[in-house]
């Protein structure tokens, strides 16, 4: 009796030792991959479960005025107009916009805002102030200077006054945190007035993109993916 | 009080670099070399001059801004060396029209200390572009607006001056245009000096620089 007592023993300590054995590499995995996670920054989780602004095809396309960097006059915007299908709601509209100006320019040299930088959130209140939330990128890689982030902010106040006309005032944040300064030189401390009047167009007019509106809109859908 | 007092701010410093060429430049260095020539230069006008810095340090912008609204008879001008723009220019900057506030109080907040002088600081911008301007071609012939976060809590006439920049390819480039400005930043503040007739600022008749 007393040795099939330490026979069950030894056969369950067995037991126990070969599931063990087992089990472990799968729950080294299992590890790895939540270290992986964590390692994730707080934005990319943000950006992961934020849903993109969809650019449904099925809208009616319009001309949409980007405002993009003039290659003739520095510091400068310029018009740039682009067909996109684009949505009838303010919100959709605006995140629709501001992810194509992001995605940039057919020519690189015209970008004004930094290509790894992303919108996490746009809201839009009932008096017309709106408020974008920008990856940390838009300030961390943008050139830094009042020149250069003067026309970030230009681009990105121009383009919603041709394009969304609810918006009156738009607020910067940063990774949803209110900051000083875009890159140590324009306040973001107040909201920027978004409004066409005194802007003036370029003495060359507007230049209306017709051959690459498909790349635009690809542009478009890779930026609304990210 | 007539304008006898220049606050210079040489920005950034300190961990703050400020604009970063590629050849190793860094702006918080080259504008503490800038604000050495140009207290010179404005010495030179018969202005005393107080610095916000002077070593490697980074008050903050606030800091800064208390330099110049502790004096009387002072203008502000801070000095920034950009990343973009045609290399050879400058340009002069000065805050936009602050919209009307509902404050009833009578007290100017902090962060609109600014909004009495607007129209004074495009004075004085416009006269120091137009000096800089005639040095350095393809510098635009007029002061531009720009919501510059230093400005905005400055309670005297504010200007900021931003030289380009700090991605030409031999720093002697830029230390070659430093006297020049300097020379043309005094010259548009002593023309300035005339026009210094300060605002009236609530709870006085006469403005902080008027008579009592």
């Amino acid at each position: 009796m007393n040795w099939s007592w330490r026979t069950w023993l030894v056969l369950v300590l067995l037991v126990a030792v070969v599931s063990a054995a087992l089990y472990f590499p799968a729950l080294r995995r299992q590890v790895d991959k939540a270290k992986d996670l964590t390692e994730k920054t707080a934005e990319q989780a943000r950006r992961e479960l934020l849903p993109p602004a969809p650019v449904n095809s099925g809208e009616p396309k319009v001309q949409a005025k980007m405002y993009w960097g003039s290659k003739s006059e520095a510091g400068q915007v310029v018009p740039i107009v682009v067909e996109l299908p684009l949505s009838n709601d303010p919100v959709l509209r605006a995140k629709q916009i501001l992810n194509t100006l992001l995605a940039g320019p057919v020519d690189p040299e015209a970008r004004t805002l930094p290509a790894d930088a992303a919108l996490l959130a746009f809201y839009l209140l009932p008096d017309g102030t709106a408020v974008g939330d920008f990856s940390e990128a838009i300030a961390t890689s943008i050139p830094s200077g009042i020149e250069s982030e003067q026309l970030a902010v230009d681009s990105i106040t121009r383009t919603l006054a041709a394009n969304v006309p609810q918006v009156q005032r738009l607020k910067i944040l940063i990774h949803g945190q209110e900051v000083d300064t875009l890159a140590g030189h324009l306040d973001l401390t107040q909201p920027f007035q978004v409004s066409m009047n005194g802007v003036a167009e370029p003495r060359s007019g507007v230049s209306v993109i017709t051959a690459p509106i498909g790349k635009a809109i690809e542009k478009v859908r890779d930026a609304t993916k990210r | 009080m007539g304008l006898n007092i220049v606050v210079l701010d040489p920005s950034h410093g300190g961990v703050d670099l400020g604009a970063r060429g590629t050849e190793g430049i860094h702006e918080s260095e080259v504008v503490l070399q800038f604000s050495d020539q140009l207290k010179r230069a404005l010495e030179g006008q018969g202005f005393q001059v107080i610095t916000t810095r002077e070593g490697n340090d980074n008050p903050s912008f606030d800091d800064r801004s208390a330099r110049a609204n502790a004096q009387r008879g002072a203008v502000f001008v801070t000095l920034h060396i950009g990343s973009t723009g045609l290399p050879g220019t400058v340009r002069t900057y000065v805050m936009p029209d602050f919209p009307p506030s509902d404050d009833v109080s009578g007290l100017i907040p902090w962060d609109r200390a600014q909004a009495p002088f607007t129209e004074l600081s495009r004075k004085l911008g416009g006269l120091v572009q137009a000096e800089l301007s005639k040095r350095f071609k393809g510098s635009p012939p007029s002061a531009q607006t720009a919501p510059v976060r230093q400005l905005r809590t400055t309670a005297a006439p504010a200007i900021a001056v931003e030289v380009a920049s700090v991605s030409v390819e031999n720093r002697a480039e830029l230390d070659r245009m430093i006297p020049g400005v300097a020379e043309a930043i005094a010259r548009g503040v002593a023309a300035f000096r005339p026009s210094y007739i300060l605002p009236a600022m609530p709870g006085t008749t006469s403005g902080p620089g008027g008579p009592p």
